[in-house]
């Protein structure tokens, strides 16, 4: 199982990194969100504040990565043969698809690293992190939890013809409701339950604390935790959309 | 006034078929027939409405998790697998998704390597290849976890005539090996040659089965008139139709000329009064042969 998901891991990446569109789209996103972060502030604000917008941006990417660049990759297994193969193997149909999940989300540390980049050279914010081990942590541990909370929404993907149309729907509700567009305090307050349970919230949070000189930990802890959660949640949402996509014929696109 | 308009089509409809262990099956029948639906409810991919299958004693709906590590599926074309990543990138992921044990794995892939004559292409990435070797390497992923049942689902489509030929040697291999085998195809002569029996399916409906020679036999009481002709319209061949003793006319257009398949009862006596009738246009050659497979299967679609 591990080697299915460790080769799983390693196949997709590769897929990201030889493919231009993907290299080309996840230089110019970075640039993008992270130039509306900084005029939305202000470009004469606080550079503190300036650098935790910033890793708003690289969030808002990572989610991106995963929502849409998932649903691109599934529609582009169902289009290219491949997604068949993988449900009409034995293994189960999770240790295939996280592994897609997953390194959509590894390939967002490219956007965070444009991110913070094009913050620094574009308008001189000091990338300043004061606990580089807990921050890169913090990293992996949003990484896994954004990738995994894309997996329920990938079980989805398995059954429609039209994941990729999905996963764009999918992100600005997630932008908004895990603070990363606009703080939560200004947002309804009903808001505040569904941002905790969405892993950008909490990854976001550790990405600060640690960037702060702050315990991370909690937020670390919050997003394992909600790791282990959608597993529970996509598990059986999986076994269901897979049915449902055997019962309406819609694995391959013709 | 938004709703979706659903339609409902009934793919297969009392289908049913036994291939016994160590054969080599045929499905044939025109695009449309059920042949991959078949297939798709045979490999676990697709939910029959009513019905029931068994693939070594399991039902492929109710049990897909027993039926998937004995069966091997390969389609044609060249889709299926990881165009970016290299002939073993794709061999070696489909490996451990097909549970092939670790230490038994890269001497399986060199193995199957051989047996399609990929062996020193392997680093090569996929979307260099040519659609024979996608082919072959296709066929080789089927293969991974030595599958007892494989499925094969027009593995020769668009293939040039060599690699055609190269992959039929494969598939008679395999059936040698022992392996059963559910081949679909639209190509009779591959039926002929590779198959112990073959199904014809219409319109979701299975309308003979036998061996080829069987079918064949079906039809022995007629020959088939071969004509290369061009400029035969519609109304000329409504004319040929109604000749007393013409059972069929199949009319294959090709890019210079038009060949006539004529089938008949009356043997060689047909090729006065058709020469007759083709008076008007150009004909340049006319043979009366045997019935093959091809002209049973002929008989069989156009008359179901």
């Amino acid at each position: 199982m591990t080697r299915v998901f460790a080769n799983g891991l390693r196949v997709h990446l590769l897929q990201l990194l030889r493919s231009p569109f993907d290299i080309v789209a996840m230089l110019v996103w970075p640039i993008i969100f992270a130039s509306i972060a900084y005029y939305l502030i202000g470009t004469d604000a606080n550079t503190r504040v300036l650098f935790t917008a910033s890793l708003g941006a690289a969030m808002m990417m990572m989610w991106s990565q995963v929502i849409v660049g998932s649903g691109f990759a599934l529609d582009q297994q169902r289009n290219q043969g491949t997604l068949e193969l993988l449900v009409a193997a034995p293994v189960p149909l999770v240790t295939v698809i996280a592994p897609i999940m997953i390194a959509s989300a590894a390939f967002g540390i490219y956007g965070l690293v444009v991110t913070l980049a094009w913050g620094r050279f574009a308008f001189g914010i000091p990338i300043s992190i004061d606990q580089p081990a807990a921050f890169v942590l913090a990293v992996v541990a949003a990484i896994l939890a954004i990738g995994l909370l894309g997996m329920i929404a990938a079980s989805l993907f398995v059954l429609s013809r039209a994941a990729s149309y999905l996963g764009v729907a999918l992100q600005y509700p997630v932008y908004l409701a895990s603070g990363l567009l606009v703080p939560l305090a200004i947002l309804p307050a009903w808001l505040g339950p569904i941002s905790w349970i969405l892993a950008p919230t909490w990854g976001y949070r550790a990405l600060i604390h640690a960037a702060d000189g702050q315990s991370a930990w909690p937020q670390i802890g919050m997003c394992l935790l909600l790791s282990a959660a959608y597993v529970l949640v996509a598990l059986p949402c999986l076994a269901w959309f897979e049915r449902l996509a055997r019962e309406r014929a819609t694995l391959r696109l013709s | 006034m938004f709703r979706r308009r659903s339609i409902e089509v009934t793919a297969l409809s009392d289908v049913s078929f036994a291939v016994e262990p160590g054969e080599l099956f045929g499905l044939l029948g025109p695009n449309g027939a059920g042949k991959t639906t078949s297939i798709k409810i045979l490999t676990t991919l697709l939910l029959p409405s009513s019905g029931s299958a068994r693939v070594l004693g399991h039902d492929p709906a109710s049990e897909p998790t027993k039926v998937r590590p004995l069966i091997g599926y390969v389609f044609g074309g060249d889709r299926g697998l990881y165009d970016r990543l290299s002939a073993h990138d794709n061999l070696s992921y489909f490996a451990d998704v097909y549970r092939v044990p670790a230490r038994q794995k890269g001497r399986r892939i060199n193995e199957l390597l051989d047996v399609v004559g990929l062996r020193g292409r392997e680093r090569e990435r996929v979307e260099t290849f040519s659609r024979g070797m996608r082919q072959r390497l296709h066929i080789a992923r089927g293969l991974l976890h030595d599958p007892p049942v494989l499925f094969l689902d027009e593995p020769t489509i668009g293939l040039d005539p060599v690699g055609a030929r190269e992959l039929r040697e494969t598939v008679s291999a395999l059936r040698d090996a022992g392996k059963t085998i559910l081949l679909t195809t639209h190509y009779m002569y591959e039926a002929d040659e590779l198959c112990g029996r073959v199904a014809v399916i219409n319109g979701g409906r299975i309308v003979a089965e036998g061996t080829p020679a069987s079918l064949k036999a079906g039809i022995a009481d007629r020959t088939t008139i071969e004509i290369q002709a061009s400029g035969v319209d519609e109304p000329l061949v409504a004319g040929i139709r109604a000749l007393r003793g013409v059972s069929s006319v199949v009319v294959e257009e090709g890019e210079e000329a038009q060949t006539l398949f004529v089938q008949s009862s009356l043997g060689a006596q047909l090729i006065q009064p058709l020469v007759s009738l083709l008076a008007g246009v150009s004909v340049t050659a006319v043979t009366a042969r045997e019935p093959t497979l091809e002209d049973a299967y002929v008989a069989l679609v156009e008359t179901t």
